[in-house]
């Protein structure tokens, strides 16, 4: 049985197909040019043109589809079951990694999530709610100041330069006050990446550091999973397929349903 | 019509035949609160000031209230400087204070300065309280068929709870509708049992926080702050009914009534709420270490509908609640 999982995320819609529980392709779009491109309103549901898309043959669709991510209060996609966001993230961390007990940090384009799972069950959870200075937007907007890409950013952990704007927005003019002080680049991104840390490292300290899973687009930096991984007891544990974890999660929760009673 | 920032000791103002008005109330339920909060700001208070404070000038302001008791301990140490903006356009204040430690000396005390200002007697205030109780008895039979018998909505009860604090400004008024209200509720069938959860912190500036629970098939069987308005302990004398009302006093006091009711409400899940720049939001880390329950905390900022960032939060909340549940 092929099953389709979508994660409607800020920056990214990201799809994964799981055939007999084994992932089969994983794809991703930039959120914006996809709802230009391939979405669309009919009686008030987001419909995806799939055909358009060519992910699937459509003579062939998949047995169950299953959607979670952003803006998913206010769209109901069209021929999929929604799953609230963190109980995709935990189930494509427990599919991706086979841990039942683990603390998750789920970095995305504008959400950081955290989540105690003990034993399979959702225990507690935490999201950033007024501000997104602690995502990979922010990575982004930063990685923008200094001229340079994500990969670029994501290389430098060594001698971080001190930035302690609470803003995103006025962090970038902190940055720029940072450069005009003469400060290499390389200290410059390991500057950011450690200011990331230290941002998720208040909602970390409520939970247990035993296994401290990271997901989303930010797992992919290794700076950061550096920096991270100094300033927690936790042992550190990133899926092969970070960013995709949430789809991936919606996948195998398409397959668990026909299971249920 | 007399304003107050906060629930006090409502009886005094009753005896004295003058109109209360509790400026929270009048506030929120305005056609406009988010009116009131710019008027505040264009006149210069902080962005980064709590909502109500700011709510609570706007409307001394709009509705040219001149006289204004203001709670100066145990709620809110802003409304010092609240009080000082508004004696600048000539509203009179008097404050009234909870001591931080419950002394019975120092709330008699206090009590004493509010009665000597509104010129009424003991027996005056006595009188007032058997009237006021009379009511509240009433509301607190509406929370009891809220948690016990599931014929009352989280909302509902929410709303004539928190009335309680100035009962609408009009006694007789405001009981002829709980009479109404109860002998509809009654007659109602028990609603669906669903997760059952508890509200605790100062009411929510959100405007549809219940109703949109209830759509998630959550409903509030407690709520906290709002309960305590409604004084329900009986009590000898006024001095112990504003010792043992919870609110104005530490957070340990608040937990020890939170858990009982937890308990006796066979409640899943809390949903602390904080006010966006509120001192209180320091206390969120002892609530999460005192409760044994999952505690989702909601922060509120300005007055309106749920967010969709707060909306996915809940959802998320009651998902892992509804997961655990044997």
């Amino acid at each position: 049985m092929t099953t389709l999982g979508i994660d409607l995320g800020s920056r990214k819609v990201k799809f994964a197909a799981l055939r007999d529980l084994e992932i089969l392709w994983l794809r991703d779009f930039d959120t914006i040019p996809f709802y230009k491109r391939y979405g669309g309103l009919h009686a008030g549901r987001l419909t995806i043109d799939f055909a358009a898309l060519e992910l699937f043959d459509p003579a062939h669709p998949p047995a169950a589809m299953v959607a979670t991510g952003y803006g998913r209060n206010t769209i109901n996609l069209e021929g999929a079951r929604i799953v609230p966001e963190i109980q995709a993230h935990v189930a494509g961390a427990r599919f991706q990694t086979g841990c039942d007990t683990f603390t998750l940090l789920d970095l995305g384009g504008q959400d950081t999530k955290v989540a105690r799972v003990e034993e399979g069950l959702l225990q507690d959870f935490l999201m950033n709610d007024k501000c997104a200075a602690s995502s990979g937007r922010y990575l982004e907007n930063m990685a923008q100041v200094l001229d340079i890409g994500l990969d670029e950013l994501a290389r430098h952990a060594d001698n971080p330069v001190s930035l302690d704007a609470t803003c995103g927005i006025f962090g970038e003019s902190e940055l720029i006050g940072k450069i005009v002080e003469g400060h290499p680049l390389p200290h410059l991104c390991a500057g950011i990446n450690a200011t990331l840390v230290k941002r998720v490292l208040p909602m970390l300290r409520r939970f247990p550091q035993d296994v401290l899973m990271v997901t989303g687009g930010v797992a992919r930096n290794q700076a950061f999973r550096h920096l991270l991984r100094q300033a927690v007891e936790a042992r550190l544990l990133v899926p092969e397929n970070p960013q995709h974890n949430g789809a991936i999660g919606c996948a195998v929760l398409a397959a668990a349903r026909p299971l249920e009673k | 019509m007399i304003g107050f920032t906060t629930t006090i000791p409502l009886e005094i103002l009753v005896a004295a035949g003058r109109r209360p008005a509790d400026l929270n109330n009048l506030f929120i339920t305005a056609p406009d609160p988010q009116s009131l909060i710019e008027e505040a700001e264009v006149a210069g208070f902080p962005r980064n000031i709590c909502g109500w404070i700011k709510g609570l000038y706007g409307t001394v302001i709009r509705h040219g209230i001149s006289e204004v008791i203001a709670v100066t301990e145990g709620d809110c140490s802003n409304t010092q400087a609240l009080m000082e903006v508004l004696t600048l356009h000539g509203v009179k204040t008097i404050p009234f204070a909870y001591p931080y430690d419950r002394s019975h000396e120092s709330l008699a005390l206090e009590i004493h300065k509010l009665a000597r200002h509104f010129g009424v007697s003991r027996d005056q205030i006595e009188e007032a309280r058997d009237r006021l109780d009379r009511l509240r008895r009433k509301i607190h039979e509406i929370d009891r068929l809220s948690w016990q018998e599931n014929r009352v909505s989280g909302e509902e009860n929410h709303l004539f709870q928190v009335c309680t604090s100035d009962m609408k400004g009009d006694l007789a008024g405001f009981e002829d509708e709980i009479d109404a209200f109860l002998a509809q509720a009654r007659q109602r069938a028990p609603l669906a049992e669903t997760l059952r959860l508890a509200y605790i912190g100062v009411p929510p500036i959100i405007t549809d926080l219940y109703a949109r629970l209830e759509e998630m098939e959550a409903r509030v069987v407690f709520n906290e702050t709002q309960r305590q308005f409604s004084m329900p302990y009986p009590c000898a004398d006024i001095e112990e009914q504003y010792r043992r009302y919870t609110y104005p006093y530490d957070i340990f006091t608040r937990l020890d009534d939170i858990e009982e009711q937890i308990a006796l409400r066979r409640i899943d899940g809390v949903i602390h709420y904080v006010q966006s720049f509120c001192f209180r939001q320091i206390e969120d880390l002892i609530v999460r270490k005192r409760l044994k329950l999952p505690v989702l905390t909601l922060e509120g900022d300005r007055p309106g509908p749920l967010d969709a960032r707060s909306r996915i939060r809940i959802e998320g909340f009651l998902e892992m609640l509804k997961a655990r549940k044997p």
